[in-house]
């Protein structure tokens, strides 16, 4: 039952520093409100236990791709839609380009937000592991200041980050050093789109002198978070790919991650999954199969 | 002989749907969209348990809310009378989708039923208000799951119109001597139809509380009339239903359910209009779908491969309050001749919302057995399953022993494998392959009834020499007002463009359910006969005129085409409606007709037919199954409408793909509750789950049905899901047998 709209306060903040002036005077009293593609959806079932809201979305400061020799750095407000068109990451960022197109339908792409898909902290959100391989850097500031965290620190368990009651996600900085990489992409899910994820693979990796001179992995819906996988990526780094490392790369990626039976499939399949697409994206980047 | 330019008719014809104009411009007025003064909104408040009493119900909470009128309980509640179940024993055809009397028992039967309405000025006060009332139950035991119950499983008297358990010869006998056999066990699970339009109900008592108004969304309008009238002891003709427009129903809507009476109840109650829309979950906990089924098919062939015994045996379940049978085993009565048969239904009685018709009851899950175990002998024996259904094609009816008014299938195959390109296609699986992809195709037979229903139906002729017919028949996206339009003109002699086609309301002549698949004839035919009284009073007042050039002449003799009345043997003799209205001083002429099926329907087998093609793409690695290519090819009698046809078809053959692939409704086995009530949740196809479906239709006439036709609607889903599960078993070299194919069932 959908819940009851006047116990709801959603207050509109007229820039970010008022905004974090709510976060910093009544810590944990107020939550950011973005696009509403989760909360709405909380809100329509009666499980959106929080009541109290502001709306950054008119927040100017957190919109925008900006771009440097360096990297690119996403407002938290950049949309799927605005991730999609974006020609800078089509070229050097492709599998966030694929993860914002597989990510609900057009209306969702219009509103939802690659900062609120961070923040909402859903193991099988995908965009983050896109963003996990890719090395990102999340962005945070309150009014005491700002600060940096890489993003595969940033989750700690189910739904539990590592952002202060005061403080905001206001960016995402992506390192521009993939230029050399292959990418790999894969969502798995009951149908073709708008499925929550069964599984959900990003690889990238770079090859040299036929060994792996740099592999980096994420995976969601196999663990209570979005997980990169650095002890497979350990096992894979500087060996060739053959048959003994695939063989070594998929025993170490099933010991890595740690999924659940749900409504949506069982440990059994996602274990037996994850492992085949490893497979495949090792294949692929070593014979040169782009994605 | 006077040549003369023969316009062809409007029946054939490709028109694009009348009401579609209205529907993309937000025009078209739903149940829910009714405007109406002083409304006031509803809820309910649906049981957590699935078996019990309700011990105590407490609302004062609710009561006491912000903008609530009422909360009405089974303590408060106006008697509501029993009135029949839909397809129950009764003499009357009924229109209640149980025997349960919603709010006049503190009997809990299954988890969902509604135990309260809350009636609120706002629909937000309404909803908020539902969530105060609590309620305590005297919690029984709860029969859940259909294998736990097959013990006490019962043979129900007949299946619809058939009997239940049908043996000819010794077919277990025959399968235990056979050379070649298959005897599998393939299950289906609980399906919702998943309409786009939420059920909805608005309520209107007049002051002196004699009669009512009820906009709802249904594919029934006299019978949701009908039984209101019992359940609150009005008279038929102070009941008005009205269902102009209805946004999907698929069977969802043939009943009326829970809230149709309840809203009447509420707005009876608080001296206002009530509407009442079910939230997407509110449908699926209190409005039934399709049962799961159990079935057992076994075949059994001689070394030429031709049939020696047939069996097709199981379960489905249902409610001692609705005792609803899905006729799985229809389409083995009909599709294949064998020596041996035996066909056999039982039923399990559960404490759940009572299931119901839903997207060709029987035939989808039947279709589903059947048709994979065909390809499953066929490739046991190394046959082209094509050329093992020709050799088992009956001549007459294998049960009724009766003629086929109309049979084609084996020519839908032969056009079929040329358009699809089968003669490509390995045999054997695991042969084709695109990268990561395994490739397979599949076929399976569609099969459906031709059911006409009884229908009445009135016609106006204008003097401006345009026409109206009005029949209470439904419009729920299936082109039927449409196709009775097309009807129309031909029968009156007038263009497409000139006539109208009214339906949606029970002040009109009464029309069936819409469901059966029998709107298009049974309609028609009811149109037909309204037409030939209006041309009969026509002819009867030209006839005798002097002043008419068709004066002296018998109705036979004379043609109605092109507005007006003409010899057949001089067609420069004869006259406008117009002129002829005008003379007569008078605004229009009426006719009205009744129609209902033949003696000779009974004299013989009517059904439709399809041959089905299916491409699949397997991934290997992950067990995605992408159906790349559909084709069916149908043999449905002549279609009035190619392009809406179509439509139906291709609907129906995505909801197979979803019956085969995504489609499950889940329940807590310990509660009895739904667990994915959502769209969200319940995978029905999207547009990218479905390919490019080619349709293509043999449009032979049925000479024995008006119009030549059959109706369309449901039998596109019949079928598909084999023609998939055939597909990925030439992909994979794995038969599922256990829908839907999910991912994990191919690793």
């Amino acid at each position: 039952m959908r819940a009851y709209l006047p116990d709801y306060e959603l207050r509109v903040p007229k820039d970010l520093e008022e905004a974090l002036a709510f976060l910093a005077n009544e810590p944990g009293m107020w939550k950011p409100f973005a696009g509403g593609t989760d909360l709405m959806v909380l809100l329509e079932a009666g499980k959106l236990e929080h009541t109290k809201f502001f709306s950054v979305w008119n927040l100017a400061e957190l919109r925008g791709i900006e771009v440097t020799d360096e990297s690119v750095t996403l407002g938290a407000l950049t949309t799927y839609t605005e991730v999609r068109r974006n020609s800078i990451l089509q070229e050097e960022f492709p599998m966030l380009c694929v993860a914002a197109r597989e990510t609900g339908g057009i209306a969702i792409q219009n509103r939802g937000t690659i900062g609120g898909n961070i923040v909402n902290a859903s193991p099988a959100a995908d965009s983050p592991p896109a963003l996990l391989a890719y090395d990102a850097e999340l962005e945070l500031l309150s009014s005491k200041g700002a600060r940096k965290i890489p993003y595969k620190d940033f989750h700690t368990g189910y739904k539990q980050m590592k952002l202060r009651d005061d403080e905001l996600l206001t960016g995402i900085r992506l390192p521009r050093t993939t230029k050399s990489l292959r990418h790999y992409y894969r969502k798995v899910g009951t149908r073709k789109a708008q499925a929550i994820s069964k599984v959900c693979f990003a690889g990238v990796a770079k090859i040299e002198d036929e060994s792996v001179a740099d592999v980096r992995i994420a995976l969601g819906s196999v663990a209570p978070i979005v997980l990169r996988c650095e002890k497979t990526e350990a096992v894979l780094r500087g060996k060739s790919v053959d048959e003994r490392t695939i063989s070594a790369a998929r025993a170490a990626l099933i010991n890595e991650i740690a999924p659940i039976d749900d409504i949506r499939s069982t440990a059994k399949y996602r274990l037996r999954v994850a492992a085949n697409l490893l497979e495949d994206f090792l294949k692929t980047v070593r014979d040169g199969e782009l994605n | 002989m006077s040549a003369r330019i023969v316009k062809p008719g409007a029946i054939g014809q490709p028109f694009s749907r009348v009401d579609g104009r209205l529907k993309v411009t937000g025009k078209a007025t739903f149940a829910a969209e009714y405007k109406v003064e002083n409304v006031a909104h509803g809820a309910l408040v649906f049981s957590q348990i699935a078996r019990g009493k309700i011990k105590n119900i407490e609302t004062s909470a609710a009561r006491n809310a912000p903008g609530v009128i009422l909360v009405l309980t089974h303590e408060n509640a106006p008697e509501m009378k029993k009135t029949p179940v839909f397809g129950s024993d009764s003499e009357e055809m009924g229109a209640a989708s149980s025997s349960i009397l919603y709010l006049n028992t503190d009997e809990v039967y299954f988890n969902g039923q509604p135990v309260a309405v809350v009636v609120a000025e706002t629909l937000e006060q309404a909803e908020h208000a539902a969530t105060l009332v609590a309620v305590e139950y005297e919690e029984k035991q709860a029969k859940l799951i259909l294998q736990a119950e097959k013990p006490d499983a019962v043979l129900p008297e007949h299946i619809p119109g058939e009997p239940s358990d049908l043996k000819q010869g010794d077919a277990e006998g025959a399968l235990a001597e056979a050379l070649y056999k298959v005897d599998n066990i393939y299950t289906t699970p609980p399906f919702n139809h998943n309409a786009i339009e939420l059920h909805a109900t608005l309520a209107e008592w007049s002051e002196d509380e004699k009669s009512l108004t009820v906009y709802d969304s249904t594919q029934y309008v006299i019978g949701v009339q009908e039984m209101l009238a019992k359940k609150f002891s009005l008279r038929k003709e102070n009941v008005r239903v009205i269902g102009s427009f209805v946004g999907g129903g698929f069977g969802g809507k043939g009943n009326a359910w829970a809230h149709v009476s309840l809203t009447v109840a509420a707005a009876k109650v608080v001296k206002r209009p009530v509407k009442l829309v079910l939230s997407r979950e509110g449908v699926h906990l209190s409005v039934g779908g399709r049962t799961p089924t159990e079935q057992r098919v076994a075949l059994a062939a001689n070394d030429v491969g031709k049939l020696t015994a047939l069996i097709h045996t199981g379960f489905t379940q249902t409610t001692e309050h609705n005792n609803f049978a899905e006729q799985f085993t229809f389409p083995a009565r009909h599709l294949y001749k064998s020596e041996n048969i035996w066909l056999r239904q039982e039923m399990v009685h559960l404490d759940i919302v009572p299931n119901t018709f839903m997207r060709a009851p029987g035939e989808s899950p039947g279709t589903f057995a059947l048709e994979s175990a065909i390809d499953e002998l066929a490739h046991e024996m190394g046959i082209d399953p094509i050329e093992l259904r020709a050799r088992n094609e009956p001549d007459r009816d294998p049960v009724k022993d009766l003629p086929f008014s109309m049979r084609n299938i084996k020519e839908a195959y032969r056009v079929g494998a040329e358009m699809f390109g089968w003669s490509k296609r390995h045999a054997a699986p695991r042969t084709m392959r695109d990268g990561r992809f395994l490739i397979g195709c599949g076929v399976a037979t569609a099969f459906y009834p031709a059911y006409q229903f009884p229908a009445a139906a009135r016609v106006e002729i204008h003097a401006d020499g345009t026409a109206i017919a009005q029949s209470a028949m439904h419009e729920m996206g299936m082109g039927s007002a449409t196709a009775q339009a097309q009807n129309l003109a031909d029968e009156l002699g007038l263009s497409f463009e000139q006539v109208r086609f009214e339906y949606g309301d029970s002040n009109f002549p009464y029309a069936p359910v819409a469901g059966g698949s029998n709107s298009t004839i049974s309609v028609g035919a009811a149109v037909k006969a309204a037409c030939d009284d209006a041309k009969k009073k026509i002819h009867g007042l030209v006839g005798e005129d002097d002043a008419s050039p068709l004066k002296g002449t018998r109705f036979d003799e004379v043609e109605f085409r092109e507005g007006g009345i003409y010899r057949r043997d001089d067609a420069t003799k004869g006259e406008t409606f117009h002129a002829i209205l005008r003379r007569f001083e008078e605004d229009k002429i009426e006719g009205e007709g009744e129609a209902a099926p033949g003696a000779e329907s009974e004299k013989y087998s009517m059904g439709s037919y399809g041959a089905l093609f299916c491409e699949v793409r397997v991934d290997e690695e992950t067990g995605e199954v992408r159906v790349s290519r559909f084709l069916g090819v149908y043999d449905c009698g002549k279609i009035i409408n190619p392009k809406t046809a179509s439509s139906q078809w291709r609907g129906g053959i995505t909801m197979g793909i979803g019956m085969a692939l995504t489609e499950e409704a889940l329940f807590d086995v310990r509660k009895g509750r739904i667990v994915n009530p959502s769209l969200a949740e319940y995978h029905l196809p999207v547009n990218l789950d479905v390919p490019n479906i080619e349709i293509h239709f043999l449009d032979i006439p049925d000479p024995l049905t008006p119009m030549g036709a059959h109706g369309v609607g449901e039998i596109g889903i019949t079928g598909v899901a084999a023609a998939v599960a055939n597909a990925v078993f030439n992909a994979t070299g794995k038969r599922i047998r256990d829908l839907p194919i999910t991912l994990d069932k191919l690793l």
